[in-house]
C-alpha cells in the first residue's frame, strides 16, 4: 500500500498520519501519557524491561527486569517479550499508516528488537560495563568502565556488521531499520527527563537552552558560508550542488540536504546523493568523536556535548553520540578523581544544540528559497509560499517541548502528585528512551554501507565533506561551544 | 487555483493533473510548457493569468530518506497565458 504522495505536504495537517516525523510524536505521547497516569495511582508503563550489569551466566539470566515494582513477577523473559508485544502494536499500527510493507515491517522489528536486547545484556557484561566502584563487586580487578555505552557501541558494532557484510540481512531488514523514526521517538521521551532535569537545575536547563540557541545561530552563520565558499572555490562545484552541500555539512544533515535541495530547486538526486554521504560521515564521526572529546574536553563536558550537537549530522548519530560521550565521561571523571556526574545532562546538551539546528532548518531553506527563486534563478511568476517553512519544520520538536513542558508543569503547578508522576515518568524517560536509542544504533549500523564512499558518481564531494568536517566544522563547532557554555558543570549525584 | 503534482524523472520536471501534462529540461521552460498546455485547452477563463500550484511528489524521493526529511518543495506559479514558450528557450 503508499499513501497518496502527491498530497502529502499540501494543507497544514498534511502528513499526520502517513509520516516518520508525526508517528514518532504519536508513539512519544502513547507513552508519555500512559506513564502520566501514574497520578491516579496506575502504573501502565513499569513493564519495560531493563537490563542491569552482571558477571556470570546466572547474573546475565537474571540481569534484565522490569523497572515497575508491581510488574516484577513477569521475571526477565516475560518483560522482555511484554515490551516486545506492546511496542510492536503501535509501530506496526505507524508503519501500516506510513504505507510500509508491514508483514516484512513486522519481520524486520521482530529481528531487530530481539538484537537490540542481546546487544543490550551483553553490553552490561561488568568487564566492559562496570566503574571502578563496582569492581570489588563483580570480583574484578580490572573493568573497561564503559557504562551503557558498551551496549550502545555493541549495537552499532553488531548494526554495521549485517550492513556490511550480510547484505542480503540488511535489506530485508530495512523496512524497520528506521533510525530517524526510533531516535526522533527517544528525543520525545527525553522531554520528559528534561522535565525532571529542569526540576533539579533549572538554572542549569534554561541556560542551555538559552547558549543552544545562541551557539546555533553563531554556528549557521559561519558553517554554512564557509562551507558554500569551500565547496565553490577550492572544490569548483556547480552552485546548486555547493549549496546542497554546505546544508547537509553545516547545518543537520540529510533533513537540511532535502531541505536546502528543494530550496533551490535542485534536481532531487543531488540531495539524494548528499545524503548518501551524510549517512556514512555521520557514523564515522559517531565512531569517533565520543572519546577524541572524552580524552580531551573532560574539564568541560557541557561544552562537549554541546560541539557534538553542532559537529555530528543526523539526529540519530547526534543523539546517539551524545550517548556514548554521556556514558564514557561519567565513568571517566569517576575514575579520576571519584566525581560522580549525573546522567543525561551531556546527552542533554548534544540534543539540545541539534534541536535549535533543527527548528531553524525550515526558515532557512525559505530563505534560500527566497534568494534562488527571486534573485539567482529568477523564475518568472514564481511564488514561495510561506506554509513551506512549516512543511519543513521537525515535528518531533513539537513533542519534545509538549512533554517537557507537560512534566514542568505538573511538577511546578501540582507538587503533590509529583512523587507519582515520577513512578510513570521513569520507565519512559530511561527504559524507553535507551530502548529506542539502542535501536537506533542497531539500524544506523544496518543502513550504514561504507562501501558507498568508494562509489566514483560521489567525486569531489566526498573531498568536500571531509575538508569542510574535520578541518573547519569540528573545530569551530567546539570554539563556538566553548565560548557559549563553557565553565558549565553537570550536576553532581548526591548520596 | 489549479493543483498539480510535480516530479523529475532525472532528466525532465514534469507537471501533471490528469487533464494536461507538461514537462521541460527546468522549471521555467516547465511553467512555458504549461502555459501552453493551459491556454490550448482554453484554461483560465479568458483571461491571461493562471495560479497553479505544484506539490511535489514526495515518491520521487527514496523512501530510505523520507524518514529524515519528507518535504522537498511545493511551487505556485502565476502563468501568463499570453507569452510563447520560445520567449525564454
Amino acid at each position: 500500500m503508499s499513501a497518496p504522495m502527491s498530497l502529502e505536504n499540501r494543507k497544514w495537517y498534511s502528513g499526520m498520519s502517513s509520516q516518520e516525523d508525526w508517528w514518532s510524536v504519536w508513539l512519544g505521547f502513547t507513552f508519555f501519557f500512559l506513564g502520566l497516569l501514574s497520578i491516579t495511582g496506575v502504573d501502565l508503563v513499569g513493564w519495560i524491561a531493563y537490563p542491569s550489569q552482571w558477571v556470570d551466566l546466572k547474573g546475565m539470566l537474571n540481569s534484565v527486569k522490569p523497572m515497575g515494582k508491581g510488574y516484577e513477577s513477569l521475571g526477565m523473559f516475560g518483560s522482555i517479550v511484554v515490551s516486545y508485544l506492546i511496542f510492536t502494536i503501535p509501530t506496526t499500527i505507524g508503519a501500516y499508516f506510513m504505507g510500509w510493507n508491514v508483514k516484512k515491517y513486522v519481520l524486520g522489528w521482530t529481528i531487530i528488537f530481539f538484537i537490540t536486547y542481546v546487544c543490550w545484556i551483553l553490553g552490561h557484561h561488568a568487564f566492559l560495563a562496570a566503574d571502578v566502584t563496582k569492581r570489588q563487586k563483580f570480583g574484578l580487578d580490572f573493568s573497561l568502565s564503559l557504562g551503557g555505552g558498551a551496549a550502545y557501541i555493541l549495537a552499532l558494532i553488531v548494526g554495521l556488521l549485517i550492513g556490511n557484510f550480510a547484505k542480503p540481512l540488511a535489506q530485508f531488514l530495512c523496512e524497520a531499520a528506521k533510525p530517524e523514526w526510533y531516535i526522533k521517538t527517544a528525543i520525545v521521551f527525553l522531554g520528559v527527563k528534561v522535565g525532571y532535569m529542569a526540576m533539579e537545575a533549572s538554572g542549569f536547563i534554561f541556560e542551555l537552552a538559552l547558549a543552544g540557541a545562541a551557539a546555533t545561530i553563531v554556528a549557521y552563520l559561519i558553517f554554512w558560508p564557509g562551507i558554500y565558499l569551500i565547496s565553490r572555490k577550492i572544490f569548483n562545484l556547480p552552485r546548486k550542488t555547493a549549496a546542497v552541500l554546505a546544508s547537509a555539512i553545516s547545518i543537520c544533515g540529510v533533513s537540511a540536504a532535502v531541505a536546502t535541495g528543494g530550496a533551490v530547486r535542485a534536481k532531487p538526486i543531488v540531495p539524494v546523493m548528499v545524503s548518501a554521504l551524510v549517512v556514512v560521515y555521520a557514523v564515522i564521526e559517531l565512531v569517533v568523536l565520543p572519546p577524541v572529546f572524552t580524552a580531551t574536553m573532560i574539564d568541560e563536558p557541557v561544552v562537549a556535548g554541546a560541539a557534538m550537537g553542532m559537529a555530528v549530522k543526523t539526529d540519530g548519530a547526534d543523539a546517539a553520540a551524545g550517548a556514548v560521550m554521556d556514558e564514557l565521561m561519567r565513568n571517566r571523571k569517576l575514575a579520576m578523581d571519584g566525581t560522580v556526574w549525573k546522567e543525561g545532562y551531556i546527552t542533554t546538551s548534544a540534543v539540545m544544540t541539534k534541536i535549535w539546528i533543527d527548528m531553524f532548518i525550515g526558515l532557512w531553506a525559505f530563505v534560500l528559497a527566497l534568494v534562488w527563486v527571486y534573485k539567482i534563478d529568477r523564475v518568472p511568476g514564481e511564488i514561495v509560499p510561506k506554509s513551506e517553512i512549516w512543511h519543513r519544520f521537525p515535528k518531533f520538536v513539537l513533542g519534545y517541548f509538549c512533554t517537557w513542558f507537560a512534566y514542568l508543569g505538573i511538577l511546578f503547578l501540582l507538587p503533590h502528585v509529583t512523587d507519582l508522576a515520577k513512578i510513570g515518568a521513569k520507565p519512559v524517560e530511561k527504559g524507553m528512551r535507551t530502548l529506542f536509542f539502542m535501536l537506533t544504533f542497531v539500524s544506523i549500523g544496518v543502513i550504514t554501507d561504507f562501501k558507498k564512499l568508494a562509489e566514483s558518481r560521489f567525486g569531489r564531494m566526498i573531498g568536500v565533506y571531509f575538508v569542510a568536517l574535520f578541518i573547519f566544522v569540528i573545530p569551530v563547532a567546539i570554539a563556538v561551544a566553548w565560548i557559549f557554555h563553557h565553565g558549565m558543570q553537570v550536576p553532581l549525584v548526591v548520596k | 487555483m489549479l493543483d498539480l503534482r510535480l516530479i523529475h524523472d532525472g532528466k525532465r520536471w514534469i507537471a501533471e493533473n490528469g487533464d494536461v501534462r507538461a514537462e521541460a529540461d527546468t522549471l521555467a521552460n516547465l511553467d512555458l510548457e504549461l502555459a501552453r498546455a493551459f491556454r490550448d485547452k482554453g484554461e483560465g477563463g479568458g483571461g491571461d493569468e493562471l495560479y497553479v500550484r505544484m506539490t511535489f511528489d514526495n515518491g520521487v524521493i527514496p523512501q530510505w530518506i523520507r524518514q529524515y526529511s519528507n518535504h522537498y518543495f511545493n511551487r505556485i506559479v502565476r502563468l501568463d497565458l499570453s507569452r510563447r514558450s520560445e520567449e525564454v528557450s
